[in-house]
């Protein structure tokens, strides 16, 4: 089996038509498969790839390279914005994984818990996605399609996330049956600006209790001009209609609803916050 | 001649007299440097030159038989070397000291994931791509139970009684009658399972990873159908038993017949999920506890009847109530074990059989009854402790239960306890909870030699360490009865060329072949004294030098050459006339989450009596590694089978949640008491290993319901159970 070490982008894309290669980033989804089922024909590397790894900052917002590792994301300096994304970044997995595990990895795998998609979400992130023919952008929100589906193309490679610009401070809970090195039950990340007391926008968003993490746009939109504690309240009598929690081996479907009702009030005093973290655990 | 000693009575405090400081001094495992470094070689490191690799093929049928394995289907794998399988293959691991060949099923399947065959080719690569594309055709049974609940075929043991139960039950003015479940747990040690096999003519050598090595050669060669005397096993660094490697496996009986077939040494390591699927798991179990006691919280009435699960053909049932038997006295005593069969991954012993579950039940009834009788929970067990066994009516050889319940309570600070649900932080209810711990203690069989030169002495058995500290200890009891350095007492273990031991399980290892050790260095001693001109009590050996009769003289101008003694040890009359078991208290503080259910362990204190103490930091390891159990057992720990097929759905370690370091309390403390057990065995020592998880996870859950109320009867205590749970309190 072929391993290709391609350091430029035309040629990691021409190794992947045809469709004999797979691409291969971290390599912590593709090769504890390798034990499950018949190994590709090919491996295409991206990891050397000109310009798919790093954080950079443009006039009109933020690029993160596909091939950026979690670790990346943890340790640069980033805006207030971005603390959503740096808590789940500490999460996805062990430190090893993070350290060696990429964010297009983590959104191309497409699992429903995903750890780096709601913050990416709440970012309003759109995917860069390269082909032989040329670039195309989408909303993260549209790429993934369901559980293991995305809109990415036979051949494609996701270059980057382009995040825009934006006032406000995030914040990040996972929720699991363990304290750390879990798959979720729930996580909710939400980024929030505030005016005074009063919220002046808020961007929620779940994952794990739906095939694909999703924003609450009703939710958001009413908490505009609501202080703290009342958006807080209304997270706990919302009724999160955008949801489809299943039971599973982790926890049912109905703690999942209530759950995520209480992370996302979580959430939301967090972002508000401006001081230093809340402590999470007892 | 080995000279076997049988513990027929009490023995002299030979290890109190001797006066090095040696044996119980905290030191560090002399191995320790090369497992941290990767130079340990654990059995499937160092493969041998023209070795071909192995996988196993399992069945994805939950039971039925194999119809045909079409060989051709994979032969255009490159490097293919064949595919094995036939009458010698087995099934699943021995049990522990079987001493026999597991089950071999022929074309037979009982389980979903048994393995069927093993593919073997140049490279692992190879092997696995073969291993995969393979085709297997079943004839598969319908309507195969996989839910222990729903088994038709229930073998039910006669109860075994004290008194009348039935009578003092309904005579008592408090009872309690609750039924708690656990969930299956795997041993989950770090080292899958590996073996590497290798003929010279018509003899096999196998490195393994294997506990056992005494029974491992004879279940090895039964399995193969040869002479054990054919049979030599090497398992010198094993990353974890927890008695998953109790029994030989099918990889190493595999891997044997292949490399017998192909004239070629074979590896074969398991998989994670194979481990998961393919090795001995712990049975659920569903305990029906029944207590009855007087409003001055008297104990009369004690029944302990449980249901658990195994597949057919295996003779092992988890001894849930072990515990329940001899812990806490009563008019009445009943216990009834219930053997449901089932199709699922055979069950055998993992960490602390028994106790590691039944104490989860037993331990929180205790607390409910606690709670009913509005007594402290501490003290309703000092309470109800007995001075003899009360189902055999044995005394105790040795118990400070009582010293550990007030101890821990004194150092814990139990006494800040606050009624149920009344300690809040923020959005945190906080609680305090502690148990009882108990283990049974054994002394089994075992060998060593010890060899002296002038300057230093050698150890030699087929004991193994599982990480638990073996070559330390064995080398502290040899540097302290012999009078030298301990850099100068090199210990060799895990060969079966070595006199046989009791290997490594039911926390037996250290007491065994610790007292053969022992025994065979007094033998030294005898002959040291003899050439000194002295009597024995005479004698004083330290730093090399040997002094008595008024004369001082170096080892090395006593000893020409070497003095080697071989000593066996067994267990004799006092295992009869006293019944020997580790107890200890286990304390813990536990913050539950008011709106999401998330427990957090704070802090714990397990302050055990477990006999002498041969090495305080591997001992204390040990108990806070059973204390980390127990957090699991309560909390996280549980494999999930599929209804339909019984095939596990949590089969590797990010689906099987054995605590993570985030969930274990940085004020995790143990705590012993000096004790010596003059009736366990020569060295006055008792079983560590699973004392620390027998009764922990109790203490934890009891701390939840103290938190906030809630009791959760189905463990582990996950989130979603713990807020069910508070809300059915009404917290």
């Amino acid at each position: 089996m072929p391993l290709h070490r391609p350091e430029s982008l035309s040629a990691a894309l021409e190794l992947l038509q045809g469709g004999r290669a797979v691409a291969l980033a971290g390599g912590t989804d593709l090769y504890p498969a390798l034990r499950d089922g018949t190994p590709p024909p090919e491996m295409v590397d991206l990891t050397r790839v000109d310009g798919l790894r790093g954080i950079s900052r443009s006039e009109t917002g933020w690029r993160i390279g596909g091939a950026t590792t979690w670790t990346q994301v943890l340790k640069a300096d980033l805006p207030p914005l971005f603390n959503g994304l740096k808590a789940a970044a500490r999460e996805v997995g062990s430190v090893q994984i993070q350290n060696t595990g990429t964010v297009a990895g983590n959104l191309c795998n497409a699992s429903p818990a995903a750890d780096g998609v709601p913050a990416l979400l709440a970012l309003d992130a759109e995917v860069e996605l390269a082909a032989p023919s040329g670039t195309r952008r989408m909303p993260l929100g549209d790429f993934i399609t369901g559980p293991r589906a995305t809109h990415l193309a036979p051949g494609e490679i996701l270059t980057a996330l382009l995040i825009p610009e934006a006032d406000g401070r995030g914040a990040f809970f996972k929720l699991g049956a363990r304290r750390y090195l879990v798959i979720s039950i729930a996580m909710v990340s939400a980024v929030v600006e505030t005016e005074g007391d009063a919220i002046k926008s808020a961007r929620l968003a779940v994952g794990a209790c739906s095939p694909v993490a999703r924003r609450l746009p009703a939710l958001e939109a009413a908490l505009a001009g609501k202080t703290i504690s009342q958006a807080g309240q209304a997270a706990l009598t919302y009724d999160y209609p955008e949801l489809s929690p299943i039971d599973d081996v982790r926890a049912g479907a109905g703690y999942r609803r209530e759950a995520v009702a209480t992370l996302v009030a979580r959430a939301i005093g967090q972002a508000a916050l401006t001081d230093k973290e809340v402590p999470h655990v007892a | 001649m080995t000279k076997t000693f049988r513990m027929d009575e009490a023995q002299p405090r030979l290890l109190d007299e001797t006066g090095q400081g040696i044996v119980g001094a905290p030191l560090d495992r002399p191995e320790g440097p090369k497992k941290v470094s990767g130079r340990a070689a654990y059995a499937a490191d160092g493969l041998p030159e023209n070795a071909a690799h192995g996988v196993l093929v399992r069945a994805t049928i939950a039971q039925g038989r194999v119809t045909k394995i079409d060989e051709s289907s994979v032969s255009d794998v490159s490097g293919l070397l064949g595919v094995f399988h036939g009458p010698k293959m087995t099934r699943n691991p021995a049990q522990g000291m079987a001493g026999e060949a597991p089950v071999q099923p022929g074309d037979e399947v009982h389980y979903h994931g048994q393995p069927i065959a093993l593919v073997v080719a140049e490279s692992f690569e190879a092997a696995r791509d073969a291993a995969q594309r393979l085709a297997v055709s079943y004839d598969a049974d319908t309507d195969v139970i996989t839910d222990p609940s729903r088994s038709e075929t229930h073998e039910q043991d006669d109860p075994e009684t004290a008194g009348d139960f039935e009578a003092a039950f309904a005579a008592s003015e408090v009872t309690l009658d609750r039924t708690y479940t656990t969930p299956p747990h795997a041993a989950a040690a770090m080292e899958p399972h590996a073996a590497v096999a290798e003929w010279e003519g018509d003899a096999v050598t196998l490195r393994g990873a294997l506990q056992m090595l005494r029974f491992n050669k004879k279940e090895l060669a039964d399995s193969l159908g040869i002479d054990p005397d054919k049979v030599r096993i090497l398992s010198p660094y094993i990353g974890g038993g927890f008695g998953s490697k109790l029994g030989i496996g099918p990889e190493a009986v595999a891997a044997a017949l292949a490399a017998r077939e192909l004239g070629r040494p074979v590896r074969v390591v398991m998989t994670r999920q194979t481990v998961f699927d393919s090795v001995l798991r712990r049975t659920e179990t569903s305990q029906r506890l029944r207590l009855g006691a007087d409003k001055d919280g008297t104990l009369r009435a004690l029944s302990h009847d449980d249901r658990v699960s195994n597949i057919r053909d295996e003779g092992f049932a988890e001894p849930v109530s072990q515990a329940s038997q001899f812990l806490y006295g009563a008019e009445g005593l009943s216990f009834t074990q219930t053997l449901a069969r089932i199709c699922r991954t055979p069950a055998g012993s993992v960490r602390a059989p028994g106790e590691a579950v039944g104490m989860l039940a037993l331990e929180q009834a205790m607390d409910e009854l606690a709670e009913e009788l509005g007594m402290c929970p501490v003290e309703l067990r000092l309470k109800n402790l007995p001075d003899k066994n009360p189902m055999t009516d044995q005394p105790f050889s040795a118990t400070r239960l009582a010293d550990c319940l007030r101890e821990g309570a004194e150092q814990f600070g139990w006494g800040e306890r606050k009624p149920m649900g009344e300690r809040r932080e923020g959005d945190w209810y906080v609680g305090m909870g502690m148990a009882s711990a108990a283990r049974s203690n054994m002394l089994i069989k075992s060998a060593a030699r010890v060899r002296l030169t002038g300057d230093g002495a050698v150890v030699e058995t087929d004991m193994t360490d599982i990480g638990t500290g073996s070559y330390a200890i064995l080398g502290q009891i040899t540097a302290e009865m012999l009078g030298l350095p301990i850099a100068q007492v090199e210990v060799r273990l895990g060969d079966t060329s070595f006199p046989g031991a009791s290997g490594s399980g039911g926390s037996f290892g250290a007491s065994s072949a610790g007292s053969a050790t022992f025994l065979a260095a007094k033998a030294i001693r005898e002959t040291l004294a003899e050439r000194m001109g002295c009597s024995l009590s005479e004698l004083t050996l330290q730093n090399g030098i040997a002094r008595g009769g008024n004369r001082e003289v170096p080892l090395s101008q006593l000893v020409d050459g070497e003095l080697v003694e071989e000593a066996s040890v067994e267990s004799g009359s006092t295992a009869d006339s006293h019944f020997s078991a580790g107890f200890g208290a286990h304390f813990a503080e536990v913050a539950v989450h008011a709106y999401t259910g998330e427990v957090r362990v704070r802090r714990m204190l397990g302050v055990m009596a477990m006999g002498r103490i041969l090495n305080e930091k591997t001992a204390r390891s040990q108990a806070l590694g059973g204390m980390i159990w127990g957090i699991g057992s309560a909390l996280t720990e549980k494999l999930t089978h599929d209804p339909r097929t019984g095939h596990l759905a949590t089969r590797d370690l990010a689906n099987y949640h054995v605590p993570a370091h985030a969930d274990v309390p940085g004020d995790l403390k143990v705590v012993f008491l000096e004790e010596r057990d003059d009736m366990a065995n020569p060295i006055q020592t008792k079983g560590i290993g699973e004392l620390g998880i027998s009764g922990a996870g109790a203490a934890i859950l009891n701390a939840v319901r103290n938190a906030c109320g809630a009791r959760v009867y189905d463990m582990p205590a996950t989130p979603d159970r713990v807020i069910t749970a508070m809300d059915a309190a009404g917290f």
